[in-house]
């Protein structure tokens, strides 16, 4: 195991463990969000790699180094067939071949609802948020969902979302078969604090592990919903080396992963750092 | 007598009527129908009701410029480099009022519009506040196979659709290589499709890849010839996206009022080809193509 390990690379390890080889089964990259990204290219690397990943209308895309400006282009070169959104969204994200497409919200509830909407009262907003793009149809249709968040605290995971944009509904397995919806997993949080599951319509969320130096009365303390908290909570596995070596060395050189961890200023001086590397090696390229 | 669709950058404001819906065409930052976007901004409209599925720069300059009377929307985000700031502003003032719809839902709504039925059921989004929110979009059905009630979704046959393409003929056959988001799906569903594209090229060229013709040309109006018509948004594989350029947009963006009244102004001061040469001197244009290139895919055997 690798002593050597940031929290975010424990975040995207946990995370590839959802992408499985599961047949059918499809895992879309949504919007550039290199935590989820590095997460699937992760899985392609080691243990899944005949997993489907769909990206733009790039269909059986290949492992991509993440950039800002190179990703897009790299998802076709290898890629295995061209689709349309709306076919591609009738089979993955309202059909029956939806495995994996993590979602980041700005908060979570213990009901699982996802607000990407709104801060404040939906019509007089204080924050206009970005909106949920496929995220509602994805939350309740895939086989399962998988939220993370860069931020483990009540605000975050909150009591009541201020506007629920999607939310898995019903999440018991029993309901959902006798509602013909898609079942595989539970509904799963990853902080960098710990990591949070619900299977169950009326039961809370419950801790599947702390991190590695973190308490569960510190993931109690900080989370706004009601936790099931087991006497023998496990610790989340270390990242590997190799895993470590993976991510800082071939599918994120460039570092774009620490994007889900700044904000404001920092992100565009940042970004700006990221974007000069990308643009030296085109220039270099076109010298050549 | 000869079809030909081919007509001028300028003239497409006048082929949008007034208080048109309007579906714009690209997806995150890849592949927006940019040139005909600022050729809306320097019209100075400000009658546009604008559909968007996954919008970005697109959406929040039209925002910016005054342009749009409404928005349909299930995403704008500038994602990385923050909220789209001038989004934000118009609606938390609510001064832009707003029709929010979950993507897949807001494609289904469009293929109905294409098959010219009412309504198409899917299985939608049943937990989000969405669907309650929007009583005009989403309901319910039953059918004469069962009491059980089915989502669905109203048809929506948007005016006129925008979308930027690699190439196409005088015919209108759009040909993309790269992405092409629900282009095709936007164009059926359109009373009018105006196809702008990096290049216009002879049927015989395009017969020579049809597999790459993602909109047949009968159901497209106008073919507009428009060079690097996506920038600063990507158009693969002939360019990366500029994000030095949406940078500067953005933070014009977050600074917003004089400043980015100034970055309006000079795109309405400059005619298009006039801005190619601006963003694009000094040999950006091949290093976006470069761009495009180099980002490398990975191999499960190269450990470490």
């Amino acid at each position: 195991m690798a002593d050597r390990y940031e929290v975010h690379e424990l975040m995207v390890c946990r995370i590839a463990m959802e992408m499985t080889e599961e047949g059918d089964y499809v895992t879309i990259l949504g919007s550039f969000t290199p935590l989820a990204y590095s997460a699937y290219m992760l899985a392609k690397l080691t243990h899944a790699p005949d997993a489907w990943l769909v990206g733009y209308n790039a269909i059986g895309m290949p492992p991509v180094e993440l950039s800002f400006t190179g990703s897009e282009a790299a998802a076709y070169r290898g890629s295995l067939a061209r689709n349309s959104f709306t076919p591609n969204g009738h089979l993955v994200h309202l059909g029956t071949h939806g495995l994996l497409e993590c979602v980041s919200s700005a908060q979570m509830d213990g009901d699982g609802s996802i607000n990407l909407s709104v801060i404040g009262d939906y019509d007089k907003p204080k924050v206009r948020l970005p909106g949920g793009a496929g995220a509602p149809e994805v939350v309740q249709n895939y086989r399962k969902v998988v939220a993370y968040f860069s931020k483990h605290d009540s605000r975050t995971l909150c009591e009541k979302v201020d506007f629920a944009t999607g939310r898995r509904t019903p999440i018991s397995r029993d309901r959902r078969d006798a509602a013909d919806l898609a079942t595989g997993g539970p509904i799963t949080i990853i902080t960098p604090l710990a990591v949070l599951t619900k299977d169950d319509d009326d039961r809370p969320f419950k801790i599947e592990s702390v991190h590695p130096g973190v308490s569960v009365d510190e993931v109690v303390a900080n989370t706004g919903f009601a936790l099931d908290v087991s006497t023998d909570v496990p610790t989340t596995a270390k990242p590997s080396d190799e895993q470590v070596a993976l991510l800082r060395n071939k599918i994120d050189p460039f570092g774009t992963v620490r994007f889900d961890f700044l904000s404001g200023d920092e992100r565009l001086t940042y970004l700006e750092d990221v974007l000069a590397q990308e643009w030296a090696r085109a220039e270099a390229h076109l010298a050549l | 007598m000869t079809v030909n669709k081919i007509t001028q950058l300028e003239r497409l404001p006048e082929l949008v009527p007034e208080g048109a819906v309007v579906a714009f065409g690209g997806g995150w930052f890849a592949n927006h129908p940019m040139a005909a976007v600022r050729e809306l901004v320097r019209s100075r409209r400000d009658d546009v009701h604008a559909l968007a599925l996954l919008g970005s720069i697109d959406v929040d300059l039209m925002v910016g410029a005054g342009l749009l009377s409404h928005l349909t929307f299930s995403m704008v985000t500038l994602e990385a480099m923050g909220l789209a700031q001038n989004f934000r502003r118009a609606v938390q003032s609510g001064a832009l009022p707003i029709t929010e719809i979950p993507a897949l839902s807001l494609q289904v709504a469009l293929e109905a519009g294409a098959q010219a039925v009412p309504f198409l059921p899917l299985r939608g989004p049943l937990g989000s506040d969405l669907v309650a929110s929007n009583p005009d979009f989403f309901g319910t059905a039953t059918t004469s196979f069962s009491d059980d009630e089915v989502m669905i979704v109203r048809a929506i046959r948007p005016d006129v659709a925008i979308v930027h393409a690699l190439r196409c003929d005088r015919l209108g056959n759009a040909q993309f290589d790269g992405t092409f988001s629900q282009d095709p799906e936007i164009s059926a569903a359109s009373d009018t499709v105006i196809v702008t594209c990096e290049e216009i090229v002879d049927s015989t060229i395009i017969s020579e890849s049809a597999h790459l013709t993602k909109i047949p040309g009968f159901l497209v109006d106008h073919v507009i010839e428009a060079p690097f018509g996506a920038h600063p948004c990507s158009h693969v594989p002939r360019y990366a996206q500029d994000a030095w350029e949406i940078l500067d947009y953005q933070k014009a963006a977050i600074a917003g009022g004089e400043v980015f009244d100034a970055y309006v102004d000079r795109i309405r001061e400059e005619s298009e080809s006039a801005y190619r040469e601006r963003v694009l001197g000094g040999g950006r244009d091949k290093v976006l193509a470069a761009l495009a290139e180099v980002g490398p895919t990975l191999e499960a055997s190269q450990n470490g």
